[in-house]
């Protein structure tokens, strides 16, 4: 495999823009990931767009991905349509750093794309809870549920076994509202306390409204090249040193195996040839805010339990050892399902080369992490794993 | 009036029948799973049997939930119930269980009834199964 570099990125704001197309979101990202790398249509050889709930809320069922990239001037090369639930992006990224890893081609695009507010709330949860396995949908499945009581996190249980309470399942919130506070992009740019965010009403017991993330528009772009090609481009490289995309695993209830996002990180780890006490800063799946408490153990970041420690000793806080989720995360930043992945790794190129303006890390971080997740399965697992380590 | 999935369940027919849900047992490593699929998912065998299952349960975990997709009404209850033959399955609560905290209790005896999936225009017409504590009364909702 070749080495692959992330030359050129650029996102739409996330937020509600009810007037405006799928295309018209995926352009402002695409041109800037064009305009940042210094790259010209021309030099993209094959491009991947991500996009998961197109077809029921937008009634684009089809070639969504020629449809985005024809109106930002991108045709005749082969574009390939991605729709992996909230993992689309990032596994939209894995095929075009597949392409160029391989040798196929120098340079490759990867968008992700998503329109989630449609001015019907009840329909755009309907959307989502079809991104699980049908026969938990039709049941009335939905994300929060599954992160409240399912086997995979039950985060409720977590109080009983790790002594975890409300305050505690605020505490990511809180730190990653004032991240989004500093971030232009974020579609919530108001720091939050505790209170406010305990106090806010339940959707589904125990989350709270202000701990899940919130219906969201937006789109992100990241242009992939090979290490020669890399110097065609105007910045400096930003190296894939892992991209590891896995499925859900059926699991019995006696299943001892680690759960799927600690395997996916360890695969990550063992081909970037570093471990979680090297990394400067990640970007994890915080779909319900205290899913990130259980991200820092399966990504090896503390031990069992100790979560709530991390963002009260200040390590994952924006000035601390290993920040995590300086874009505000899913909650504050926003989880346009579909373009999720790509604004992660938005997030950690600018960190990287010191352009993060307010929510800048000191120093630049050197390794970095990208977490990202979807969609439910009958077998008792999310769908979807994605884990990238990204390297100067 | 139509059931959902109906290859899931077995409706009760008779007087003295209690409906159930129909899994499957591999018939390598015994492994028992709901809904049924033609190969085992944990030693990969093609030996799959159906059997009826979950009659009755134990309560693994539940909520309340406040938001929903179209068709459901909120609140209401969503659970996961795990069978004695082995499987966890995610459940609805029967209307014979009013929606209040402190009204279920994890670990507590269920058992399995067919109801609409929802009191509401859309999904009133829909049987399904769902659970409700076993000692629940046994009125059904016709």
């Amino acid at each position: 495999m070749r080495e692959v570099a992330i030359v050129g990125v650029g996102a739409h704001p996330t937020g509600c823009f009810l007037e405006k197309q799928l295309k018209e979101l995926a352009y402002p990202a695409i041109r800037d990931a064009l305009k940042d790398a210094g790259a010209a249509v021309k030099d993209i050889e094959v491009a991947y767009v991500g996009n998961s709930l197109g077809g029921l809320l937008n009634g684009q069922e089809g070639v969504r991905g020629q449809v985005v990239l024809q109106h930002a001037g991108i045709s005749g090369i082969p574009i390939v349509n991605v729709e992996n639930a909230c993992a689309s992006a990032a596994t939209a990224l894995r095929g075009a750093w597949l392409e160029v890893a391989s040798g196929a081609v120098d340079v490759a695009l990867a968008v992700g794309v998503e329109k989630m507010n449609v001015g019907d709330t009840a329909r755009s949860i309907g959307a989502l809870s079809a991104v699980s396995e049908l026969d938990l949908a039709e049941m009335g499945m939905q994300f929060t549920t599954s992160y409240a009581i399912h086997p995979k996190i039950n985060l409720k249980a977590r109080m009983q076994e790790y002594g975890w309470t409300i305050a505690d399942f605020a505490k990511p919130a809180v730190k990653n509202s004032f991240n989004g506070s500093l971030n232009p992009l974020a579609q919530h740019r108001r720091a939050l306390t505790i209170e406010q965010v305990v106090q806010s009403r339940v959707v589904v017991d125990p989350l709270t409204l202000l701990m899940c993330s919130s219906i969201s528009d937006g789109a992100a772009a990241a242009i992939v090249c090979s290490g020669a090609a890399a110097a065609r481009f105007a910045q400096q490289p930003i190296w894939i040193a892992s991209c590891v995309l896995r499925s859900g695993e059926y699991r019995l209830p006696d299943d001892e195996r680690p759960d799927t996002a600690t395997s996916t990180a360890a695969i990550a780890y063992e081909q970037a040839g570093i471990g979680p006490k090297d990394l400067d800063a990640v970007e994890l799946h915080d779909a319900m805010a205290p899913a990130e408490l259980m991200l820092y153990e399966r990504l090896g970041l503390c031990g069992r339990g100790e979560g709530p420690k991390l963002i009260d000793d200040r390590i994952t806080t924006l000035a601390g050892r290993q920040p995590v989720n300086p874009s505000g995360g899913l909650c504050a930043r926003g989880h346009p399902v579909g373009a999720t992945g790509l604004l992660q790794i938005c997030e950690l190129v600018w960190q990287m080369r010191g352009q993060a303006g307010p929510r800048q890390i000191e120093p630049l971080p050197k390794a970095t992490m990208a977490q990202n997740q979807g969609g439910l399965l009958l077998g008792q697992d999310s769908a979807v794993y994605a884990t990238t380590i990204l390297k100067v | 009036v139509k059931l959902l999935n109906p290859a899931n369940v077995r409706i009760a027919t008779e007087p003295g029948q209690t409906p159930c849900l129909l899994g499957c047992r591999c018939r390598d490593c015994a492994a028992v799973i709901f809904p049924k699929m033609p190969i085992c998912p944990r030693c990969r065998g093609d030996g799959m049997r159906e059997i009826e299952i979950g009659r009755t349960g134990i309560l693994y975990s539940h909520t309340i939930a406040w938001v929903a997709p179209k068709g459901f009404a909120v609140p209401f209850f969503q659970a996961f119930v795990e069978l004695p033959e082995g499987p966890r399955v995610f459940s609805l609560v029967g209307a014979a269980c009013p929606v209040g905290s402190g009204v279920l209790e994890d670990g507590m005896d269920m058992r399995l009834v067919i109801e609409p999936l929802a009191d509401t225009a859309e999904r009133r017409d829909t049987l399904t199964y769902k659970y409700v504590p076993a000692s629940a009364s046994r009125r059904s909702m016709s």
